[in-house]
């Protein structure tokens, strides 16, 4: 018996470092762009998008009742202060305007679904500009717009009751700019004269009173938001504990399912003659290719562990974990080890706060995995030490949750390295038959 | 849950101290600019700066203590400033005693009660015991209110707004304590189709790259494609590249994970039959193949073997593996296989007296082989062996524990 001796292309690139999907996904569309002539199928479905706005709608009806509440409130007031008004009737204008748009986002927001879209916010917006025009054209005369606004500062309910569905991001700037405007106005319709006894105070009341429910709203349903993306990805994520020793992420077999159908297509067309022979350089090339591409995914998989995919798989742990395992021996760590070594992993970097994370001093975390050692006097376990070594995690400032996951996975040890924590876990497995 | 209960309290005690350290700071805002004196303002203010600490803890531990001590601090705050106004400090802030509160004052006084003291409500939803603090510290929150509002025009106002902003921020909080719940029951469920989309994915890999020996033609006639069929006749590589275009298209649309290792049995690239539970039928299977393809094939030993059906599969599609390499590569038309089975091993011995080759010259990456054959075997346990030098045949060994 011989073993295939056409095979003759060279297998030293299939050793090549692994690549992480994104690179993997990036060669894609290299091999595409490079290969017109060849019309590669694209894979259908990308990652699917982080839906951020995930349980925020149930938030945003929230929000909107309270808003209609409060309104309702101040219609009162204003209602009580009917004869005090140079022109009612343009405030009670105003008034129908504000209602109307509140109404208008709560139809607009249902039917939208999760997130309202840009246009239909900016058209919002624009008519509650139109009602604190009316609003201010209405109290004029007066003198002191920071006492009679009624229908502009409530204005901001309308962006309170968007927090569901606008990022929050635009609910800020929006209530911002309304601040602005408000300020601008007030100050418009004191000038020429002194200013009024408790004016500044006033004036400060009314506007902090427009600007601060909506910001803090927008800012609560941030880390609401936040804490929902966190979630989600961990969730997705843990999906890798239950993989088997080797496992291959999730865009593998996409991929090899597109570069076999690539195959298909080309022998195809040679075969039936669409592609004459002797092919083109370029479609030699692209032949050349495909082979290469091909055989680096039949191989790919077979080294790679569940958490070097959990890793590349994760925007948060991929950008700040870096593994080395070059025995894959993370994957054989029971299903239950895994869950607790990624909590573990999960609560040191999910405790720094976001700002942290982009500044200088960036969380960091060095997984080493290896090598193994034998347990004496026991042929069926060994033991596989895992070095944690996190830069700008203080040892204080850890979740105690964190080392209840790290007992989980084994016996640890832990030190300070460089004013970082080090963690150093001594891991018992099953030995994997032999190899 | 236990996780997502944590994310639950740490949402809520921040959003509690952002709503309280905004109203503490805007209460002394309106202080400020209200034309209150310097002294009464540096009276006032290491109450609100102890307020502000309490409600800096509050945001970030859970201890039930902040929140109370935040409900307190404010309650001081509201006190002192009433007295300011009454003129208790008349000597030291030069604050004369009025009858009625002035505006800024009161409104500052709202603010407090309102919002920076009824911050801490959104943190004494999450548990029984805490509502009980809650409607402790609001029934002792009107109670202040009342009395330093005694006989005032703003009494009702301040009462109002108080009942408002307590049970607005009550509110939230089980809004937002109920709205992360939801959302992490929805995320769990996203989670658990996650898994078994991931698990799809790991067996359509997986029968992608147990199709190892169709692979291997695949990449060897896109070789000859890229190398523009040099030395090989048109024809020849045209009915070579429509094979394993059929190849591909029957590993495309074949649904079961095995089968299209046992689908294009009746062609060149066939190896075993899909595996069945009943292991002599396979043997036999395996041997008419190879008959059909021109290889005779002696049995010697067991006539059948007992595995279980998954390390059965892969036995099986290991030996026709090692009878397709014969087939292909010794040159000679017949092979024989002994099976032996005992406790703890099944083994195969694959023998011909073909060309031989040099195990040791064999590229370790070989996908035939060491894939194909190798891989089966030790991913459950078992190995494969190889004996052959050139011009004098090859042996194969391959075993299998039960």
């Amino acid at each position: 018996m011989t073993v295939a001796p056409e095979q003759d292309v060279a297998v030293a690139s299939i050793l090549a470092p692994r690549r992480a999907h994104r690179t993997a996904t990036a060669d894609r569309d290299d091999v595409v762009r490079r290969l017109p002539a060849l019309r590669l199928p694209r894979a259908e479905a990308g990652p699917r998008p982080a839906r951020t706005s995930l349980g925020t709608g149930f938030l945003g009806i929230a929000a909107t009742i309270m808003a209609v509440l409060l309104l309702c409130f101040d219609i009162g007031r204003f209602a009580f202060e009917w004869r005090s008004y140079p022109a009612p009737g343009l405030a009670a204008l105003a008034w129908l305007l504000l209602a109307g748009l509140l109404v208008g986002l709560a139809f607009a927001s249902r039917s939208a679904g999760d997130t309202l879209s840009p246009w239909i916010g900016g058209a919002l917006v624009g008519g509650l500009g139109g009602v604190v025009a009316l609003d201010a054209l209405a109290v004029w005369g007066g003198g002191d717009l920071a006492r009679d606004l009624t229908a502009a500062p409530a204005t901001a309910l309308v962006l309170l009751a968007m927090v569901g569905v606008r990022s929050s991001r635009s609910v800020i700037l929006a209530a911002g700019g309304l601040g602005l405007v408000l300020a601008v106005l007030v100050l418009a319709s004191w000038a020429g004269s002194p200013v009024p006894e408790g004016g500044l105070e006033s004036a400060v009341a009314m506007i902090g009173r427009a600007v601060l429910p909506p910001v803090i709203a927008a800012l609560i349903v941030h880390s609401f938001r936040r804490i929902v993306g966190r979630e989600l990805e961990r969730v997705l994520v843990q999906s890798t504990v239950s993989a088997p020793r080797f496992a291959v992420g999730m865009l593998a077999s996409e991929e090899l399912a597109r570069l076999d159908l690539a195959a298909e297509q080309l022998l195809d067309s040679v075969a039936t003659g669409r592609t004459r022979l002797p092919l083109n350089p370029a479609s030699a090339q692209a032949a050349a290719e495909l082979a290469t591409e091909l055989r680096l995914h039949l191989i790919e998989g077979r080294r790679q562990t569940w958490l070097y995919h959990a890793i590349s798989e994760s925007e948060l742990l991929g950008r700040a974990v870096t593994l080395s395992d070059p025995e894959s021996l993370a994957g054989l760590l029971d299903p239950k080890q895994r869950d607790a070594l990624l909590q573990a992993v999960w609560l040191m970097l999910g405790d720094t706060p976001e700002r942290s994370r982009r500044s200088a001093t960036r969380v960091a975390i060095e997984i080493t995995v290896g090598p193994a050692k034998p347990v004496e006097g026991k042929a069926k376990t060994m033991r596989v030490p895992i070095v944690i070594q996190t830069t700008g995690v203080a040892r204080s400032r850890v979740d105690p949750a964190t080392w209840d996951a790290m007992r989980k996975v084994g016996r640890h040890i832990d030190s300070q390295r460089g004013g970082s924590l080090c963690v150093e876990i001594d891991c018992v497995v099953e030995k994997p038959a032999e190899r | 849950m236990e996780r997502i209960l944590k994310q639950r309290d740490r949402l809520l005690a921040e959003s509690a101290r952002l709503i309280g350290l905004t109203s503490t700071v805007v209460a002394f805002l309106l202080l400020v600019l209200g034309g209150m004196t310097l002294p009464a303002l540096l009276l006032a203010l290491p109450f609100f700066a102890l307020l502000a600490g309490a409600q800096v803890r509050m945001g970030q531990t859970k201890a039930v203590e902040w929140p109370i001590a935040t409900i307190v601090l404010g309650l001081a705050a509201v006190i002192l400033l009433r007295c300011e106004a009454a003129g208790a400090f008349t000597g030291w802030t030069g604050l004369a005693g009025t009858a009625e509160l002035p505006l800024p004052l009161a409104d500052a006084m709202r603010v407090l009660t309102s919002g920076a003291i009824a911050a801490a409500a959104v943190l004494l939803t999450i548990s029984l015991g805490r509502m009980l603090v809650l409607v402790g510290a609001f029934a002792v929150t009107m109670i202040v209110v009342v009395v330093v509002f005694a006989g005032q025009t703003l009494l009702g106002l301040a009462a109002l707004s108080t009942i408002a902003g307590w049970s607005g921020l009550v509110a939230a909080g089980a809004v937002l304590s109920a709205g992360l719940l939801r959302a992490a029951r929805r995320v769990s469920s996203i989670g658990r189709a996650h898994r078994s989309e991931r698990q799809a994915s790991e067996t359509e890999a997986q029968r992608r790259q147990g199709a190892r020996l169709l692979h291997d033609t695949v990449l060897a006639t896109l070789t000859l494609l890229a190398h523009s069929g040099v030395g090989v006749s048109r024809d020849a590589l045209r009915r070579q590249a429509g094979d394993d275009a059929r190849l591909l298209r029957q590993l495309r649309l074949s649904a079961s994970p095995l089968s299209v290792v046992s689908g294009p049995s009746a062609d060149d690239e066939g190896t075993s039959d899909g595996a069945t539970a009943d292991p002599g039928d396979s043997l036999e299977s395996v041997r008419q193949r190879f008959e059909r393809l021109g290889l005779e094939v002696s049995w010697h030993g067991a006539t059948s073997v007992s595995l279980p059906p998954q390390k059965l599969d892969r036995f099986l599609l290991a030996l026709g593996e090692c009878l397709e390499n014969v087939r292909r590569h010794s040159g000679v038309k017949e092979a024989h296989v002994t099976i032996t089975d005992d406790e703890t091993t099944v083994r195969a011995l694959v023998t011909d007296n073909g060309v031989g080759f040099e195990p040791a010259a064999v590229p370790a990456g070989k996908l035939g082989y060491r894939e194909s054959i190798v891989a089966r075997l030790t991913e459950m346990g078992g190995n494969a062996r190889v004996f052959s030098a050139q011009g004098s045949g090859t042996t194969v060994v391959l075993e299998v524990p039960r």
